[in-house]
């Protein structure tokens, strides 16, 4: 039950953006099951659309599957912090929840593991309903087109951020949350400038992460998690 | 709206779209794992990577909200910010449910 009060508000966001990929797989060219095929192996929307928009202008092959690859980049490092979480998970069990390391699952994962065990149960739910999610909200796209006139208007494309702040703000009270997140801020929105989305996460990212290894281990760590259980996010 | 043949007059055979579609999902799935990989190869984490991995959320999350300050419109700006002091006090779904209120209502209303 926790995990699908987690994921509600993020459905809100993530269905109106796969049923805009299906409208779009679909006048682009693909079939439905084409259409379906790319949401069932990659499942990460940025990148399923950056595929499209290339191969609608005839780019080669291979610069299609490099673009795919760079812009999921940033999921190594989701993967290599949440591999410390999954004590508890068997081996189908990993293999199943790394292949739906979506970017709402890492940051619920993340803040659930901040306060109490992260269980088998909690993650496999989340990520296998918005992976359901994910496949309906293309199927129903591509079948009946343009079925959203104007997500925007309901300020749906605002849930996602929103709900990523309210995430982190939850890990305030770690040590090196303000270089981290500060240094983070500021490079984001600069390669955002430079290089558009969704290269601001890797990059953005990975600045606040080379932050920390720089100012190194803090002494409290144990004090940290204590506080991140009073004040962490609901 | 005659889209359906974009693909095709672009050199996409359907052997083509399907080897994207299934390179391009196991490409992706090898990011997912990825991570995990390095981390077990490592063994034991040193303890500079231990706080690198410990501010990866943080650091990430920060990333994916940041543009909202400068690629939005003023209404999405004061939003942000208003909910960035709501989070102090207020449960998630509470922030999520206001800001997304706050910023479709600026939007009914033109501003």
């Amino acid at each position: 039950m926790a995990a699908i009060r987690a994921l509600a508000p993020v459905f809100l966001a993530v269905l109106p953006f796969g049923l805009v990929y299906g409208a779009v797989a679909v006048q682009e060219g693909l079939t439905v099951l084409q259409a379906l095929g790319f949401s069932a192996t990659i499942f990460a929307g940025a990148s399923q659309l950056a595929a499209l928009q290339l191969m609608g202008i005839g780019a080669p092959l291979w610069s299609v599957l490099l673009t795919v690859f760079a812009l999921n980049f940033r999921h190594v490092l989701y993967s290599a912090s949440l591999s410390r979480h999954l004590g508890t998970f068997s081996g189908p069990q990993k293999a199943l929840a790394f292949f739906l390391l979506v970017d709402p699952l890492f940051g619920a994962a993340e803040a659930r593991a901040a306060k109490r065990r992260l269980t088998p149960a909690f993650y496999l739910t989340y990520g296998i309903l918005m992976y359901l999610g994910w496949q309906l909200a293309t199927l129903a796209g591509a079948s009946f087109g343009e079925l959203i006139e104007d997500p925007e208007a309901f300020g749906l494309d605002f849930v996602l951020p929103v709900y990523f702040l309210g995430l982190v703000m939850g890990f305030r009270k770690r040590g090196l949350f303000y270089p981290v997140a500060g240094t983070s801020l500021a490079v984001s929105v600069v390669v955002y400038w430079l290089a558009g989305p969704p290269w601001h996460v890797s990059f953005g990212g990975l600045a606040g992460i080379a932050v920390a290894a720089v100012i190194g281990p803090q002494k409290r760590a144990d004090a940290a998690i204590g506080e991140d259980r009073a004040g962490g996010a609901a | 709206m005659n889209g359906a043949e974009l693909l095709s007059e672009a050199g996409w055979s359907v052997g083509s779209i399907w080897l994207v579609i299934l390179v391009a999902g196991a490409l992706t799935y090898l990011t997912r794992f990825g991570g995990h990989i390095l981390i077990s190869l490592l063994g034991t984490i040193p303890p500079r990577a231990s706080a690198a991995l410990d501010a990866v959320p943080a650091a990430v999350m920060t990333a994916i909200v940041a543009p909202v300050l400068v690629s939005g419109d003023w209404p999405e700006r004061v939003a942000i910010v208003v909910c960035v002091i709501l989070s102090l006090r207020l449960p998630l779904i509470a922030v999520v449910v206001i800001g997304t209120a706050m910023v479709a209502g600026a939007r009914a209303l033109g501003w």
